[in-house]
């Protein structure tokens, strides 16, 4: 977009600096200008946008993002899923190897980027297998896959269950300086489960993930970070031992960040109630105490990403008795909503609530977005923090409905998303 | 009692009934035993009902039981062979519900291998949902024909000291027992080595125990439960040897309880396994036999109860 654009008389957010003040952001060919109380009304521009007093911030950055493209393109596209990101103030994301075929070449990873620029409307990045088909056995081309274009290497959901190929993978990937994420989690222990593992699973007959099914996953990836020197995302832990974990090791030098879903920060076991399948999800929801832990740490600013763990699954993979039921929520359009709900309950500062989903996650990636800063890109979310509303899952912009927020009460709503100074969405 | 007015519309377990609910299901169970054991077996209560059985999960005697039920009260009773049929041409547990409830039965008596599909079901059909059995959540006819015996024939279940021995982690069983005398008001203790114990089955109202000698210190009444291999997809016990050996109810560890407690098992008997043959057969301690004759007497109680409850399938449209 060129000519300047100022958006005017709002509430600014930008967690970066942790500015909050009434003023605005001027945009010059879709980058930022300046931003702050010295942009009014009667700054010079083309085209002037009222703000009418809502919150401006950087538009959000989610790490953990799957759609069904390529292989299972019913439960979701990349152009869908973009679809829902704008709509719910989400203008990048980090999609997730584990589709069929596995992002885990040079190839699969510019078929993202082609797609993604073809038909998605706010920025797409790939990640890329961290081992090959995410077997668990041979690393994939980690230097090249990070050349083209990759952000950081995973195996998904399918954690390396073998030790040795771990370390030979991170200490290759520490020759690049390549991020890696590893969800901690143990199958011996997670295998055939529904939900967190205790008296209330018990007694519904459930089988349940203990615990120590990511304590004894992270504490292993966590030395490994450590001898092969590896920058370690822990990527969705779910417990309050696991951030004690990560913070103890982050203290002693380890190059280690985390990543926590935001439904962990929300719900908790009890939650699934009747058998909820939509709440049927990997890492699960977990005792109240460990998300208030959780959420300590996000208050904390302990906590250096809130992911929407976006996962989409189709209908007749949810309407099942929950043991046959497909694990997954979607969450690009509740990840800032349920944030803002949060911070609006627990009174934590906008600026702290939305770090982890903004310079948080730009920091982790050097990415120049996820800022108000001069020259970064106008990538910017117009909302609401108090306006509210009730969750239908059938209002919902995604292919796929399987989310928890169904029928929930929440605070705080996306007005209109912007992309490099151009709109991508406006609430009708 | 006589005009209590049982308000549910489904009975999915014990969980959600209060006390009252269940003495009046066993009253109206105590009157069904004299018919069952007149000349003529009949009454017409349920004449132009159609109860369906719909067993995804294969059972002699509770699938027996709920028909001779449906049968002695009048009811036009279909057992579906679902185990075989449309669920393997991959129709989906939903879709077949459909299908079924189009049908128009206005009682379903379902059984089915997860947890919570019971329910799942009772969401998607108009006639009456009786669980009978669902995974390892609930088996409340179960719960209620165990109530029934121990009634009749130790007396009144409130201070019983009772204990549930075995595999308790995988027994629906247990669950509804645990709910259900919890509420009569006994004493329930729960016998199992720790792999087969329930995580938190401490906060069920319920005193936990190892050793089952000391469990079984003052107890009226002993239930056996089934140990459940196939459920069992590791190893949660060295060997069936050792688990006799340790919790197998044998006259020595029945000495402990109180003399002359009677012994239960809902069935089917792993004989040498958790139970000997000697204790299981005992003519005067047993009441294992009685516990299936109590059985279709509590399941034409629940059967009635909930057809007056039922809409009315067939005046719909």
């Amino acid at each position: 977009m060129t000519g300047r654009t100022v958006i005017y008389n709002a509430r600014v957010i930008d967690p970066a600096s942790g500015l909050d003040e009434k003023g605005g952001v001027l945009i010059e060919n879709g980058l930022i200008v300046e931003a702050g109380a010295g942009i009014t009304k009667t700054t010079a521009a083309d085209l002037k946008i009222d703000a009418k007093g809502k919150a401006l911030a950087p538009g959000l950055i989610d790490l953990r993002v799957k759609t069904g493209e390529p292989g299972a393109e019913n439960k979701e596209t990349l152009q869908t899923a973009s679809d829902a990101a704008a709509a719910g103030g989400v203008t990048t994301f980090v999609v997730m190897p584990d589709t069929d075929p596995v992002i885990d070449s040079v190839a699969l990873v510019d078929f993202i980027q082609r797609r993604a620029e073809g038909v998605a409307k706010v920025k797409v990045l790939p990640a890329g297998g961290l081992t090959l088909g995410l077997d668990g056995a041979k690393m994939s081309e980690i230097g090249l896959i990070k050349e083209a274009g990759a952000v950081f290497f995973t195996n998904g959901d399918k954690p390396v269950e073998d030790a040795g190929v771990l370390r030979r993978a991170m200490s290759y990937a520490a020759s690049f300086d390549a991020l890696v994420a590893s969800r901690p989690d143990t199958p011996a222990l997670s295998k055939n489960t529904v939900m967190n593992a205790g008296a209330f699973a018990a007694r519904l007959g459930l089988r349940g993930t203990p615990p120590e099914a990511e304590w004894i996953a992270l504490a292993r990836d966590l030395m490994l970070a450590e001898t092969t020197g590896v920058r370690l995302l822990a990527d969705c832990i779910s417990t309050g031992r696991s951030l004690g974990a990560v913070e103890r090791a982050r203290k002693s030098g380890v190059k280690v960040a985390c990543s926590v879903a935001s439904y962990s920060l929300f719900f908790n076991e009890l939650d699934v109630g009747d058998y909820l399948t939509y709440c049927k999800v990997q890492p699960p929801f977990r005792k109240e105490e460990d998300r208030m832990a959780l959420l300590d740490g996000l208050k904390r600013g302990a906590i250096d990403a809130v992911v929407s763990a976006h996962d989409p699954q189709p209908t007749e993979d949810k309407r099942l008795p929950i043991a046959d039921a497909a694990f997954g929520a979607v969450g690009l359009e509740t990840l800032l909503t349920a944030l803002l709900s949060l911070a609006l309950r627990e009174e934590i500062p906008l600026a702290t609530a939305l770090k982890p989903v903004t310079s948080g996650p730009a920091d982790l990636l050097g990415l120049p977005q996820g800022r108000l800063a001069k020259g970064a890109p106008a990538d910017l979310v117009l909302f609401d923090p108090a306006a509210p509303w009730a969750c239908d899952r059938d209002d919902l912009t995604s292919r796929s409905k399987n989310s928890p927020f169904d029928g929930r009460k929440l605070e705080g709503r996306v007005l209109r998303t912007w992309v490099n100074g151009a709109t991508v969405f406006e609430r009708g | 009692m006589a005009d209590y007015a049982f308000p549910h519309r489904h009975l999915l377990g014990i969980e959600g009934l209060n006390r009252l609910d269940i003495e009046t299901l066993l009253a109206l169970g105590d009157r069904y035993v004299e018919l069952n054991r007149s000349r003529v077996k009949h009454a017409d209560v349920l004449a132009g009902r159609t109860l369906v059985n719909l067993f995804f999960e294969n059972s002699t005697r509770t699938q027996g039981s709920f028909e001779i039920a449906g049968r002695r009260l009048g009811a036009d009773v279909v057992t579906m062979p679902i185990a075989t049929s449309s669920v393997k041409k991959g129709e989906t547990l939903i879709d077949t519900a459909m299908t079924l409830n189009a049908m128009r039965p206005d009682l379903l008596v379902i059984r089915h291998g997860s947890s919570g599909a019971v329910k799942l079901l009772s969401r998607k059909v108009d006639g009456a949902v009786i669980n009978a059995g669902d995974g390892t959540h609930e088996h409340p006819t179960q719960a209620l024909l165990d109530a029934l015996t121990i009634r009749r024939r130790v007396g009144d279940i409130s201070g019983l000291r009772i204990a549930i021995c075995g595999d308790i982690l995988h027994s629906r069983v247990a669950r509804s027992n645990v709910a259900c005398l919890n509420l009569l008001g006994a004493e329930v203790r729960l016998i199992a080595p720790r792999t087969l114990t329930p995580p938190g089955a401490a906060e069920w109202g319920a005193e936990v125990f190892t050793d089952m000698r000391k469990g079984l210190d003052g107890c009226d009444v002993v239930m056996m439960l089934r140990l459940q291999q196939e459920r069992m997809d590791g190893a949660y016990l060295p060997s069936a040897r050792e688990f006799f050996h340790f919790y197998g109810l044998d006259a020595e560890k029945l000495d402990h309880a109180k003399p002359n407690a009677f012994v239960m098992h809902p069935g089917p008997m792993n004989r040498g396994v958790e139970i000997e043959s000697g204790i299981a057969d005992h003519k005067t301690r047993s009441l294992i036999t009685e516990q299936v004759e109590m059985g279709v007497a509590v399941r034409m109680a629940v059967l009635e109860t909930l057809a007056k409850n039922a809409p009315d399938i067939g005046a719909k449209n």
